[in-house]
């Protein structure tokens, strides 16, 4: 493996149009081929917008994001995406819905069949391979969606809070499964979540980002041995870390927020 | 769902009480139909009106059976049916297109939406004047207005229904490499299709309008508004009566049963009703 990093982000900033402040400020990261690193933070802080420039959805205003040594000007090229709300095509049916990158892509109908079937074992979602969106629970929408991400064979994986519509049960069997899914396909992972045991259980590293507008406050490493279990002590006492922290974030917010109101009152 | 599956396992016996509580259900439902037929029937019968005037529900029945057997009355449908399914087709096809088209681009859609709204404000029988000077007092010109009829409700809901495609479908498929006619293919025009057969319901039933207003006023070739101007001009009120019966019959029986049921198949596919 070479040591070019998987991703490279650099400074890459964004505002959107008729907004008054920006969604992001500049922000700088790396993710090393292979990683886990997951951003945290709160709502509203750019967290979807930094994803959706590296997944070459959106543009930034400045700054660059490289994709295995090459700069980002679009979607594809190694990267697959999943999305908060799964966001399947109703009209397919599970089987076709995760082959629909493949047909994008004009890979062979044989190759197409067997790739696919591959990606909904992994995710076990065989027996639901025929079944439309509509007739699947949340978790298993979601786990389709993983699929679809997964049979791009992505060398970069970007999910966007994916277990957030989750009950709490359906979460933690998923994170297991994503564990499980990672350590055997090795892909580097941008995962964004507002669940901080989720982002310490799953990541090697785990940026916290402070909103209004957004920045990374802080970094942490985690090099706690896999598979990991979700009741590790060490892994509660980091949560409770990057908690205060992110508290401390947020009282800044509002304090600065006030100070902003006082400012403009005079 | 649940209904074809019911079917499938039912008995003979609980088919037949199936169909005995749906005929009941029939009966509590129309009983203004009947009634209103009844009073028809009471005030022919007792001679208070004008049989030139209001004919009795059975000679509305007999003149509807002769017009079928003597006047070939089921040409005329049938003449009529022809150009429905063709105007509308056209006006379908046509609208759709330029539907997609006025979605994709900027430049069509501020040059062309407008004016295609606006064209909506003018009932679409206005035109048949215009349609019968460009191709003549015929079958043409009553074909033209049903497609143009059509055409105008199916581009504007096939735009409309572009714009609220989900944005987060939109992406992942581009995130998956969608793009260009692959794009507009496997994704756009599927994600659109509900609204798509709630726009053919409507154009049908504008098509069906302008249809039978524009063979009323063109008698040349067969068709229904053809017999029916025709009643009116020898004053057979029974023959007009049996027309529009058939007319009614036509629209409940395309609208309610073929569409309606469409309707309810794809939202029930596309996971618009009863998901979750
Ligand atoms: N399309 C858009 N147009 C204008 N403003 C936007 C748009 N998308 C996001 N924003 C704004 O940019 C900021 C960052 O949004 P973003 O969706 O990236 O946040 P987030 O961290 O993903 O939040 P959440 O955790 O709630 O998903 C917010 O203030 C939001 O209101
Ligand atoms: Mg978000």
């Amino acid at each position: 493996m070479s040591d070019q990093p998987a991703l490279r982000v650099v400074d890459a900033c964004k505002t959107y149009e008729r907004s008054e402040h920006a969604a992001l400020l500049p922000t700088s990261f790396e993710v090393a081929r292979g990683e886990f690193v997951s951003l945290v933070g709160p709502s509203g802080c750019g967290k979807s917008t930094l994803l959706g420039m590296i997944a070459g959805l959106l543009a930034p205003d400045s700054g660059t994001v490289e994709a295995l040594g090459k700069p980002v000007t679009g979607p594809g090229e190694g990267r697959a995406i999943v999305f908060q709300d799964a966001a399947l095509f109703p009209w397919l049916s599970v089987f076709h819905n995760v082959e629909y990158g493949l047909r994008a892509h004009k890979v062979p109908k044989a190759e197409r069949r067997e790739r696919v079937e591959n990606a909904l074992g992994l995710v076990r979602l065989d027996h639901v391979a025929d079944k439309h969106p509509y007739e699947l629970s949340g978790g298993m929408r979601q786990r389709a969606s993983i699929a679809r991400a997964l049979v791009m064979q992505p060398e970069i994986l970007l999910m966007d809070e994916p277990f957030s519509a989750l009950d709490a049960q359906t979460r933690t069997i998923l994170q297991d499964e994503l564990q499980r899914i990672w350590i055997e396909t090795q892909p580097a992972v941008v995962f964004v979540t507002h669940n901080l045991i989720e982002a310490a259980f799953l990541s090697d590293t785990v940026h916290l980002l402070s909103s209004g507008p957004g920045r990374i406050v802080k970094t942490y490493d985690i090099d706690i041995t896999r598979p990991r279990d979700e009741a590790d002590p060490a892994l509660l006492e980091l949560r409770h870390d990057m908690l205060d922290r992110l508290r401390a974030e947020v009282d800044d917010d509002v304090e600065r927020r006030a100070q902003a109101a006082e400012v403009s009152a005079l | 769902m649940s209904t074809t599956a019911g079917k499938d396992r039912g008995t003979a016996a609980t088919v037949s009480r199936g169909i005995g509580t749906a005929m009941l259900a029939l009966l509590r439902k129309s009983w203004f139909v009947i009634a209103l037929l009844l009073l028809w029937w009471i005030v022919t019968a007792a001679g208070w009106v004008d049989p030139y005037k209001l004919p009795s529900p059975g000679d509305v029945l007999g003149t509807l059976g002769t017009l079928f057997t003597e006047r070939a009355l089921l040409t005329d449908l049938g003449a009529t049916l022809l150009r429905l399914v063709e105007g509308w087709a056209i006006g379908v096809v046509a609208g759709v297109v330029l539907g997609l088209a006025t979605g994709r681009s900027r430049f069509l859609e501020e040059g062309i939406r407008p004016v295609i709204a606006g064209l909506q404000a003018v009932p679409t029988i206005a035109f048949l004047p215009l349609a019968i000077l460009w191709f003549g007092f015929n079958g043409t010109a009553v074909l033209a207005i049903v497609a143009f009829g059509t055409f105008k409700p199916m581009a504007l809901a096939t735009y409309g229904a572009m714009h609220q495609i989900s944005p987060t479908l939109l992406m992942a498929g581009e995130a998956l490499g969608a793009k260009g006619f692959f794009m507009q293919r496997t994704l756009i025009f599927p994600a659109i299709v509900p609204s798509l057969v709630t726009g053919l319901k409507m154009g049908w039933s504008f098509a069906w309008r302008a249809l039978m207003a524009a063979e009323i006023v063109v008698t040349g070739a067969a068709g229904l508004g053809g017999v029916l101007e025709l009643g009116r001009e020898i004053g057979a009120i029974d023959v007009v009566m049996a027309v529009i019966l058939v007319i009614l019959v036509v629209g409940i029986v395309t609208e309610q049963l073929f569409f309606t049921r469409l309707e309810r198949w794809v939202n029930r596919r596309w996971g618009l009703v009863g998901a979750r």
